[in-house]
Formats: structure tokens, sequence, C-alpha cells
């Protein structure tokens, strides 16, 4: 037993002395065990998030031990923020992949506490929202299935993978609000939800289900291949590469921007130091090309967002779901 | 794409020194992990991904040492059940039944080598399914919707009513009271949490591990101490293998159940739980004529081995052409590969035809290797049994604490580990099974979402659960399981009455 | 009468669980509800309970004396490791359960020492340094 906790000490002393010998502070990452909470199973793509950028960190030498991933699924995200603000609160080998979708809770108060209570460290990169439908559907543009929803709230099968609720439900109901549709009427819509975008739109191949919202990332390869139409994509102008012939919502007339950002956090104690430190390795990992090539590969696009402007931004999108979420019935 | 010709390049791939290598220290981690009670593939896969890049691995080398651990977890995750009755992972929850009898019988050399053997038959026949089969079987199984799927579950939980031996109220009972603990937790068709009480630790659902090694490695001990009211326990008598390994094959019962668990293998999300159990009852109505089924039949060993392998190499054919895994460890896979940048979809087969077939062959390869590696393994893990049972059991219990505290790393945990122990005690007094309540735990989540799916897709019309003809043949199928058990039931009622009136 | 008593038991939770689900509400978009599936599950339960009191088995012999004393000081030994084990470390939480449960079942100390220390040292070294899962050092070795 005396020799592990030797080891440990030695391990940390000898990784605390090469950080002495760089003499620069922010070329340490965190400490001496660097690990990155997934809060999700394996497979999602909060667990995407760590994996990749765990490894473009190890590339790149951000950091000198392997970051090791640690999956806490629950409550979407809930579990490990409870955690991390109960527990780790000042533990600089943490930091947690989080996106839109966690907001989304926390605007709807399913996390235990609001915003402030842990430090947004940086965002990364986005997922675009979209609407899907099988190739041979019915719908050929936003405004037939919109339509079809205006004239029977009831008529069309929708689902995605979040919740009800949950931001690929909240997407859709923009959406349908922006065409005019009545707050009564949203409730009335059938939603479906399934374990991930994939489930989803191999259910809607197999007819189960007529329309999905879900982000492109992890369905991107079912629309190479045709299987599905993208009815539009929720981003601010046209994507790039083999998407730019999807329209936008925007010039279909219908205004919403519905990006699922991928980003981190960190224990709300967490020193300055450590915290800049932080961002600045996750910096280095935006800036190399290996990233640029994982977001191409999964359909993000590269977003920078770090530091005060992203506490900002994440504070403003809060006020913002929750308001909404007040609007369209969904918490009082 | 031709097959033999891909195939081929797939086994120079795998066939490579290096990847012969990985292949065997996956699978070597694999069995070693698995037979650790609660530890997983999932453990083995966080163990060994560093590794991989430490080596700085090839896509193919790493992704061939993930399915030998995968495959190895699978073989190893038996032995913990035969010998010691604990199930160490879901799927193997159903080879405690006939697999702990026969180790209590002396036979456990026996039990060890008849898993290994019809794990591989299971294992091979589902490879070579999904080398022959995969683009086309994948698009059929877009077929399942929430219908189809419902009417599966709901068969599956009245096949729970036919495992267990006893009385059938008591089996009713278990299997509810899983379903029941199985709502524990987050909605998550509505993310209302549900019998939570506020504890945070409850929202993800009670983990199936607690439940498990709590049931059965903490019920046991406590049954032990009791046991030895009635004077001393007698050592289980550890032998080597009684008989010749050509006579523990089965070939017709691997059969029988290797191709259930393929079909059920395919269909995302059933996953090798419910094929395990689905090849344990269907070889019951089969091969069960003397009873024997629950008391140490090797049959009974068997079909889970066969038809749980038979699913994992099935759930890898929605992964790879849909992206969708088939099972939590699947799921991990899927992560692994998206990291490796592979990405698993429609497309795969086109993109990367290199990493699919050289998969595919490390697959035929680590099953062979699971099998020379387990046939001489057999009789060291046996071994195990002769230490004596003071020493043993606190050891054992040991284990299933760490297995859990694995899983959260909080002391909830393990004290829910305890009451589900003294539960389990209690439930074991009574003549309640256990299988039945693990099952529903398993299975009740996955049935209510289909039943909460099709009626969102309805608004609530209850009969679209019949408007699907696939759904409504299912649905025949459980009828017709319904009526020859009622009808054997009355015909035992009514002999046993005219042998007490005759007696 | 076991049989009886868990009968009602049963009934009772039927009716408790029932309950309890239907206070789980949403006003939109799932026409079932998380209410549902529960209150489904909660009728067969309780008739089946009522079925037990009706018709029981017959009485399973129950653990008595020193044996059923043996087994609560089991059940109280392993709470204790539960809450014990993050604060006073792995090794030590261990030695001492392992001790204790193998007096227990017979052993004499010295040898239920050595049972305790072999089995905690064995298994720290499996899991935590060959499978890598982090246990709790605890206060004896300073983290």
């Amino acid at each position: 037993m005396k020799i592990t906790a030797g080891r440990r000490e030695l391990a940390a002393g000898m990784l605390g002395l090469a950080g002495l010998a760089l003499a620069r502070p922010a070329s340490a990452f965190v400490g001496p065990r660097p690990e990155c909470i997934a809060p999700s199973a394996p497979g999602g793509g909060w667990d995407f998030t760590c994996r990749t950028v765990g490894r473009l960190m190890q590339e790149l030498k951000v950091v000198e031990q392997p970051v090791q991933v640690s999956n806490m699924p629950g409550a979407v995200g809930a579990v490990a923020y409870a955690n991390v603000t109960g527990r780790r609160n000042s533990d600089n080998n943490l930091f947690v992949a989080t996106s839109t979708v966690g907001l989304t809770q926390i605007a709807q108060r399913r996390y235990p506490g609001d915003v402030d209570r842990v430090r947004w460290l940086a965002m990364l990169g986005a997922d675009t929202g979209v609407i899907l439908v099988r190739a041979d559907s019915r719908f050929k543009t936003l405004g037939d299935f919109l339509d079809a929803l205006k004239s029977d709230p009831t008529s069309v099968v929708t689902g995605g993978s979040s919740s009800l609720g949950g931001y690929d439900h909240l997407r859709l109901l923009l959406l349908a609000q922006k065409a005019g549709i009545a707050s009564a009427d949203l409730k009335k819509f059938r939603w479906i939800h399934y374990d991930g975008g994939g489930p989803a739109v191999t259910q809607m191949l197999g007819g189960h289900v007529e329309v999905v919202s879900t982000d492109l990332a992890e369905i991107a390869g079912f629309v190479e291949a045709g299987q599905i139409r993208v009815l539009g994509t929720m981003s601010e102008a046209r994507l790039a590469g083999s998407f730019a012939n999807i329209p936008t919502a925007r010039e279909q007339g219908f205004d919403v921007v519905g990006l699922n950002w991928r980003g981190f956090y960190t224990g709300g104690r967490v020193s300055d130091e450590h915290y800049n430190a932080m961002v600045a390795g996750l910096k280095r990992v935006y800036d190399s090309d290996g990233w640029k090539e994982a977001a191409r590969r999964s359909g993000l696009q590269p977003i920078w967002r770090s530091g005060p402007e992203f506490e900002r931004f994440v504070a403003n999108m809060v006020t913002e779901l929750r308001s909404l979420s007040q609007e369209i019935g969904i918490i009082s | 794409m031709d097959i033999i010709p891909s195939l081929a390049n797939g086994f120079a791939v795998a066939a490579q020194p290096m990847n012969l290598l990985v292949a065997f220290i996956g699978c070597f981690v694999g069995t070693v992990i698995g037979a650790l009670p609660g530890i997983g593939p999932v453990n083995g896969i966080a163990i060994l991904i560093p590794l991989a890049f430490s080596l700085d691995l090839s896509p193919v080398s790493a992704l061939i040492l993930l399915t030998s651990v995968y495959y190895g977890s699978m073989f190893g995750g038996r032995i913990a059940s035969i010998l010691l009755n604990i199930p160490g992972d879901s799927s193997a929850v159903v080879t405690c039944i006939d697999g702990f009898p026969m180790a209590k019988k002396g036979r456990a050399a026996d039990a060890l080598a008849i898993s290994a053997i019809s794990s591989f038959f299971g294992g091979t026949l589902a490879t070579v399914g999904l080398t022959v089969l995969a683009p086309s079987l994948a698009m059929a199984a877009i077929h399942f919707g929430p219908r189809e799927y419902f009417a599966l579950y709901v068969m599956a939980i009245i096949i729970v009513g036919g495992i267990a031996t006893g009385n059938p109220a008591k089996t009713l009972v278990a299997g509810l009271l899983g379903l029941v603990i199985g709502t524990v937790g987050i909605d998550p068709a509505t993310g209302i949490p549900r019998f939570t009480f506020g504890a945070y630790e409850l929202y993800e659902g009670i983990d199936f591990v607690i439940v498990a090694i709590g049931l059965f490695a903490i019920s046991e001990f406590l049954i032990y101490i009791e046991q030895r009211r009635t004077g001393p326990v007698e050592q289980v008598p550890v032998g080597r293998r009684t008989t010749a390994l050509r006579r523990l094959t089965y070939p017709a019962t691997s059969l029988r159940a290797s191709l259930l668990g393929f079909v059920i293998g395919v269909l995302p999300g059933a996953g090798a739980t419910l094929a395990s159990f689905m090849g344990y009852a269907l070889e019951k109505r089969v091969s069960d004529k003397e009873n024997t089924f629950g008391k140490g039949d090797p049959r009974g060993v068997a079909a889970p081995e066969a038809a749980d392998n038979a699913a994992a190499g099935g759930s890898l054919v929605p992964m790879l052409t849909l992206g969708v895994p088939g099972s939590g460890t699947t799921a991990i896979m899927l992560g692994m590969l998206v990291t490796l940048n592979v990405q698993p979809g429609p497309l795969l087969f086109q993109q990367q035809p290199d990493i699919v077939w050289g998969l595919v062959a490390a697959l035929y390869v680590s099953n062979i290797i699971l099998l020379i590696l387990n046939i001489p393994l057999v009789g060291i893990f046996a071994k195990l049994l002769s230490v004596p049972p003071h020493y043993l059991m606190p050891g054992v219990v040991t284990v299933s604490f760490l297995g859990v505290y694995s899983v959260n790393q909080n002391s909830f945990d393990l004290l829910m580990m305890v009451g589900f122990g003294v539960f389990g005690y209690l439930l074991r007094k009574m003549s309640i099974p256990l299988v039945p309540v693990v099952l529903g735990i398993i299975l009740g989540t996955p049935m209510e979402q289909s039943l909460r799916r099709a009626l969102a897709a309805s608004g609530g019309d209850v009969w679209t659960l019949f408007q699907s003809p696939l759904a409504l043949g299912l649905h025949a199928v459980t009828a017709i399981i319904v009526a020859i058990a009622i009808l054997r039931e009355s015909r035992r009622r009514i002999g046993e009455a005219a042998a007490t009136r005759g007696a | 009468m076991s049989d009886r008593i868990v009968g009602v038991l049963l009934a009772l939770f039927a009716g408790w669980y029932s309950w309890e689900a239907g206070s789980y509400a949403v006003d939109f978009g799932d026409p079932m509800g998380p209410a549902f599936f529960p209150e489904l599950l909660a009728p067969p339960l309780g008739l089946l309970g009522l079925y037990l009191v009706l018709r029981p088995d017959p009485e399973p012999e129950w653990s008595t004396g020193r044996y059923l004393l043996s087994q609560a000081a089991t059940v109280v030994v392993l709470v204790a490791y539960a809450l014990l084990l993050q604060p006073m470390g792995f090794i030590l939480a261990t030695l001492l359960m392992v001790t204790c449960l193998t007096a227990m079942l017979g052993a004499r100390l010295p040898q239920a020492l050595g049972g305790g220390a072999a089995t905690s040292l064995g298994a720290f070294a499996l899991f935590d340094w060959l499978l890598g899962i982090p246990l709790p050092p605890g206060i004896a070795f300073g983290g």
C-alpha cells in the first residue's frame, strides 16, 4: 500500500517538477490526472466531444497524461452537474462536456442550481439542427410540413432524440411558432422520444415516425447515402461542402436558428490561473488542423467563444430558453 | 462487392502478427474482466484504450483489440455465474439457473467447458451471419417499430413465467417486482423523475449491477450462514472434467439457440440478455422432457450461452450498418469507432471496406483464440471452489462491493446493494425466484418506452398496437404460449388429483 | 403465514405505488404520460398479493437463534463497510470487514486476520493497479 501512495506522490511530484521546469503555468493544462466527464452514456454527442478533444489534447501534447474520459450519464447531465457542483467544485483536473441540450435543462430548472454554479470554459463548435423526412416523403419543403401541422396539429408524427420539451422538441416548436401556429395547438403535436438521432432516423426509414427533428452530425451518413431528405437546416447560413444545397429555415421564411454548440464547463471554485490554462489548452485544440478535420467529418461548424464572452453568451441563452419554455407552457 | 475476396483481404489483415497478438491480449483481458462480477467490457475497454493510443495502433488493430475484449468478456461473464451464482453481466443471469446447480454437483469444469464451446458456436454462427447478411438484415430490422418491439417484450415477459419452476404466481410477482424497480428514475419520454424521492443517485434508475449482485451474491452469503445450522456445509467437490469434450457439445441445442439469438441481436435495442433467456426458454420447451432444467441440466447452460454470443455478433449488424448501437457495449464500441475516425452508418461498407472486413475476420479469429484459451483455463477457474468457504465467501463479498463501487463510486450504491441482498434473501426464503426480478428490471424500461412511443404516435389509441401484421403475429405466438402453459398446468393438476385419489 | 403477510404487504405496496404514480403528470404532448405504465403494473401486483393471502404455500423454515443473530450481525458489518469504505479507505475497511466475516464463519482470529489482509491487498492490487479502477485510499494513507 505504501508503494501505491508513494507511486502516486512520485508521479504528482514529477509532474509538478515538469511544470516548474517549463516555468510557464499556462502550458500545464490541468492537474496531473486530466479527466473529461461526458454526462452521457458512451456513443452520444457529449461522449464524442470528450473523446475527440481528449485525443487531440494528447496528440498536441497539451496534456502530459492521456485524458481519461468518464461517462456519468443521468438526467441529461444533471447527475454530472450535481456531482461537480457538490463534490468536485475546485478540482482542476476536471472539465465537463455540455451543449445547448444541457443549457435547455438548466433553463427549465432541471439541474440542481443555475448557470452561475460552474465556470464556463469555451465552445469549440456547433452542430446544426435539421428537419428530416424520408426521401419519398410527401413533404418537399419546410412550408409543406408546417402547413400540414397548421391545418391539423395531430396529423404528423414527429420525433427526435430529446424528451418532451428538450432541445430537439423545442426547436420544432420554435419553427411552428414562426409558422403562426397557436400555442394551444403546439401542445397537440405528436412527439416520439428516441435515444438518439440514429435510432430516430432508422425508425423514420421504417415508417414509424414521419418527421424527425435532430442534429445533423449523427445522421449525416444517411443524408449522404440519399436515404433521407433534409427539409431545412436551422443555421445562420448554408452549410459548406456536401450539404451546401440544403436550404436554411431562414431562407424559407422561418427565422429560427437552432445550433447545438459543444463546449465545456469546470467547477465553480477552480482558480483563475487554472481556468485560463484550461481555456488556453482548449484554444490550442480549436486551432489545430485535427479539430478542423474532426469537426468537418462529424458535421460540426467550428465556432470559438471563450472566457467572459462565453459566460455572457451562456447566461443570455438560458434567459432566452427559459422565457420561451414558459411561453409554450413547458415550465411555469 | 463480392464477399469472398473482401473477406480474404480481411483475413490477410487480421492474420498479421501484430493483430493476432492484439487479439490474444484482448481475449485474455476480456475473459478475466468478464469473470469479475460487475466489472464488464466497459471497464475492459477503458483500460485498453490508453494502451491502444500509446502503442499507436492502427484503426484496424484498435478495433480488433476492442472486439476481442468484447467477445472475451462475453466468454468470461459466465464464470462467476457458474461458480458463484453471481451473474457477471446481464446476459449471464440465465446461465445461473442451470450452471450453478451443475457446479454444486461437482461438474463446474464441465459447465465451464460447455459454456466455452457453445459460446464459440454461437459467436461463429453470428459472424457467418454478419458476413453474409449484414446489409440486407439491417434493412429488415427497420420494420420493427414501437408496436413490434412492444409485442416482443410482452412475449419476453410471458416467457419469463415459463423459465422458473415452482409456484407460477410467485414467478409473476417476481417479474412484476422487477418491472416496478425498473420504473425508478427519470422517465426518458418526459424527463420527469419517478420514485426517486429527490435522491440524485436514483435519477438514472437503479443500475442492474447493483440489483443483480445484491440479490444473488449477498443473499447467497446469508443463506450460507443459515445452512450451517443443519450441520457442516459440504465442500463442493472440485473435479476435472468428468466427460470428454466431444460429449460436452450440444450441436442441436447450440444451433437452435444461436439462430434465435442472432435474430434478436440484429434488432437494435433488444440485445444479448433477451436473447439468452429466450434461448433458454426455447430449449426448455423443446428438450425438458424429464424436468431436469433448473437442476443442473447441461443444455440449460449451452442454450443461453450460444444465444447470448450469437446476439453479441448480431448486434454488430445494426451498429456497423446503421450506426445504431444494439446494446450498451456496442454503444461504447460506436464511440470508439468515431474516435478512430471511422463513421459507422449506411456508407461504411462502401467507404471503409478494409476496416469492416478486417473486423469481421478478426471476429472469426477472436472466437477461435477464445476457445483455445478457455478450455485449459476451465480447470484453473474451477479450482477457485477449492478455497475454504470461510475465506472464499468474504472474498466474494469484497469483489461484489468493488463491482458495485466501480459503477458510480459512491456509498449510496453500496448501501442499496446490501438492501437488495437482504431483499433477495427474503425472496429466496419465500421461494420467489430471483431471475425474473432481474429480467423484469432489464426489460421494463424498453417495454414501457416502446408502448409509450406506439401510443404517442397514435395519439393514445390502444388499437394501434394490433394494427400491424408483424405485431399481430408476435401477439399470436404469445397467446399460443400462454394457452399451452394453461393446458399443461391443468393437465398436471388433473393428473395430480387423480394420483391423490388413487392413493 | 409468511405468504399471507407478504401478500398483504404486496397489495398495500401496489396501492401506494399506483397512488404515487398518479402524481406524475405532464399536460401536453404525451397522451399516456409517466403515470401510465406504473398504473398498469399495480393492479396485477395487488391481485397476486391477494391470491397469496388466499392460497399460501407451506411455511418456509425461518432461521432461528444464533444463526439469525449471525445473519443480523453480517448485515450490520456490511452496512458499516458501505459507510466506512470512503472515509476509512479501501485497505483498512476491507481488512476489518473480511476479518469479521471470516471469524463469524468459524475461523480463528489469526487465520481471519490473515484472510482479511490477503483479500484486501489482493483485491487492491487487482482493481487499483491492474484494472485501473481507483479505490478510495482513505485517511490512513493520506489519499
